[in-house]
């Protein structure tokens, strides 16, 4: 009993984290971080910023 | 390890890689940050560290412009991306102790999935990711060494690929030197680790009176934060990049701190496994790297006007201040205890009323968990990584520059970085220089979170100088008498570009390249012409080591085995020692 109760269980985490996995790749696709076009106006391109 | 069991952590290895890539790998050349792969990059003397600007692509620049001769840049170039995944994922999976199949799998995750991959990849710090997958590779090569007594020709391979880049260099030669070190191993050890960063080292030497780097770097580039977690725990997770613009958004929420405590957990579950099952050497070498990647990283934050003194004082220290950089020499520990986590849980899951589906979920989730927290890595870094196709105006002002008079080319306007709408308006490091085939003079100035870098080539303040001058004949004149025969300008750049005199060879949307009259071929000083052949010859004769060491070792086992009678056994003396 124990056995199929631990079976089922994990099998149910396993399909919840496998579906988490697959939305979080698919959503962070679909909002894909645009970067902005250069400014002309800027003097220059910047290298990056501190995080 | 039956066959099916050894192809899985393959498999799993390649599937992660091409995931994580994903559109990266589709046609055209991938510009972003600082890797600017071009078709065919011109040996020419900067290539060889010889140019006037610090040697920073040496000797990296080198081996693409020789291979590129043979294979185009864009196809080069994807072989080299998936390579240094899935062979960093494969070499952390056999540095595993035991066979459990479920901690390989965590391994090459961890591994090949990571805040330090997906940023540095952004970044495209490519030989540092090359030198990252070759680690986990000198560290089993160094293992065999010792156990052997014999240099294994692979480590005459794999320490000069590792050192593709100066800091690359350094932690494979810590690597090295943490694993192989000892007794009669210690002298070819230092000197190995010494040949395969020959190049950088001397070129770096050559230039060594503009070696010193603007203090102002080193906040900058220290250590930072990982999204939200703040830069002491980033580090433990291989995360703290200095370019928040490289950081996926998912750091920036309740998975990176789940990740983090994953982590954890695993490290604490997989350390009593892993010292048990280990050599006390394999420990204290994978430590001991753990350690100094650790303490280097962490001075960079805590104590970044120590670092910014040391790079303005002491040539070449300016290597230590990208402190995230140096994490690369923590990630084998970590997932190698990983790894162990994973078989640690497995094993305390197997109870007597515990089916085998309970434990390959738990595998299958826990081998899965880095893309899970992390799943914005997937697909090219959700779209970031795209390849792009050059203009043409770049192959047209190739051949302008190929077929014009003297001299050497400036790059215009000076700044660094560019974000051309042809690139899908991502930065990327001015792509014309490494088209061109003469030495170029380019600004090598960074401006980070609008604070200004100074460059150190001597050779751009000069340029800078002459282009001060009131008219654009002054100008023209002043450039040529610095060696200066051509003035190429990115007209899609921001910036301005005072006007030169002299013949227009190529106009076009993007690009304008114009001959100077009166220029001449700035020679490249015979001392350091010697210095540099002698480097690379060193560490050539390394890589051309390998196969000759094989084929002593193959035919010496060939000429003893006919010695060999039928029923006398095997030989059992001892190994010859190198």
């Amino acid at each position: 009993m124990g056995s199929i109760l631990s079976t089922f269980g994990a099998l149910a985490i396993g399909g919840i984290v496998a579906s988490a996995t697959i939305v979080g790749v698919v959503s962070s696709q679909t909002s894909p971080s645009g970067e902005s076009p250069a400014n002309v106006n800027q003097p220059v391109i910047q290298y990056g910023s501190e995080s | 390890m039956s066959d099916w069991r050894g192809w899985v952590p393959r498999a799993w290895s390649l599937a992660l890689a091409l995931l994580l890539l994903g559109p990266a790998l589709g046609p055209g050349h991938l510009l972003t940050y600082d890797m600017v792969w071009v078709p065919d990059l011109a040996v020419r003397p900067d290539v060889w560290g010889v140019g006037s600007g610090l040697p920073r692509a040496v000797p990296s620049d080198a081996v693409v412009a020789v291979l590129d001769e043979v294979v185009p840049g864009a196809l080069l170039q994807k072989p080299v991306l998936l390579g240094a995944l899935v062979g960093g994922g494969l070499g952390a999976a056999r540095l595993v102790p035991g066979d459990s199949l479920a901690a390989r799998l965590v391994a090459v995750a961890v591994y090949q999935w990571n805040p330090f991959v997906t940023e540095r990849l952004l970044l495209g710090h490519w030989p540092v990711l090359v030198g990252y997958a070759v680690l986990p590779w000198v560290l089993l090569a160094g293992r065999r060494w010792r156990e052997t007594g014999r240099l294994p020709a692979s480590l005459l391979v794999l320490a000069p690929l590792g050192c593709l880049s100066a800091s690359a260099g350094l932690a494979t030669a810590v690597a090295l030197l943490a694993v192989a070190a000892g007794g009669r191993r210690t002298a070819p050890a230092l000197a190995l680790a010494l040949a395969a960063n020959l190049p950088w080292l001397v070129t770096g030497a050559l230039h060594a009176v503009d070696a010193r780097t603007d203090a102002a770097g080193a906040e900058l580039f220290a250590l930072g934060p990982d999204g939200v977690l703040p830069p002491p725990l980033a580090a433990l997770v291989l995360g703290g990049v200095w370019n928040g613009e490289v950081v996926l958004p998912s750091r920036d929420g309740v998975l990176a701190w789940l990740g983090l405590v994953v982590l954890v957990v695993l490290a604490a579950a997989g350390a009593r496994r892993w010292v048990r099952t280990s050599a006390r050497r394999d420990v204290v070498a994978l430590v001991l790297c753990w350690a100094v990647g650790l303490v280097l990283a962490l001075l960079t934050w805590a104590a970044p006007d120590a670092v910014g003194w040391l790079a303005a004082h002491v040539p070449g220290a300016g290597l230590v201040r990208d402190g995230s950089r140096l994490l690369v020499l923590c990630a084998p520990l970590v997932a190698v205890l990983a790894g162990c986590g994973a078989a640690a849980l497995l094993a305390r899951a197997a109870g007597p009323t515990t089916g085998t589906t309970p434990r390959v979920v738990l595998a299958g989730v826990l081998a899965a968990a880095p893309v899970t927290l992390m799943p914005d890595a997937a697909l090219g870094l959700s779209g970031r990584l795209e390849p792009t196709t050059y203009p043409a105006s770049y192959a047209a002002a190739r051949d302008a520059v190929d077929g014009a008079g003297p001299g050497d080319v400036l790059a215009l306007p000076l700044s660094s970085y560019r974000q051309p709408w042809w690139n899908h308006d991502r930065k990327v490091l001015d792509p014309l220089p490494r088209h061109l085939p003469r030495d170029v003079v380019a600004s090598d100035e960074l401006v980070v979170s609008d604070v200004t870098v100074a460059g150190e080539d001597p050779r751009v303040r000069e340029a800078a100088a002459a282009l001060a001058a009131p008219t654009p004949g002054e100008r023209a004149d002043r450039l040529a008498a610095l060696g200066i025969g051509l003035v190429a300008l990115d007209r899609l750049a921001p910036g301005t570009a005072p006007a030169v005199a002299g013949e227009v060879l190529l106009d076009t949307e993007e690009l304008l390249v114009v001959e100077l009259p009166g220029a001449v071929d700035r020679p490249v000083r015979t001392s350091w012409v010697v210095a540099a052949v002698l480097a690379w010859t060193t560490w050539l004769a390394v890589v051309l080591g390998a196969p000759g060491l094989a084929l002593a070792r193959a035919l010496r086992g060939r000429r003893r085995r006919p010695e060999t009678a039928p029923g006398r056994g095997p030989e059992t003396g001892p190994e010859t020692s190198t």
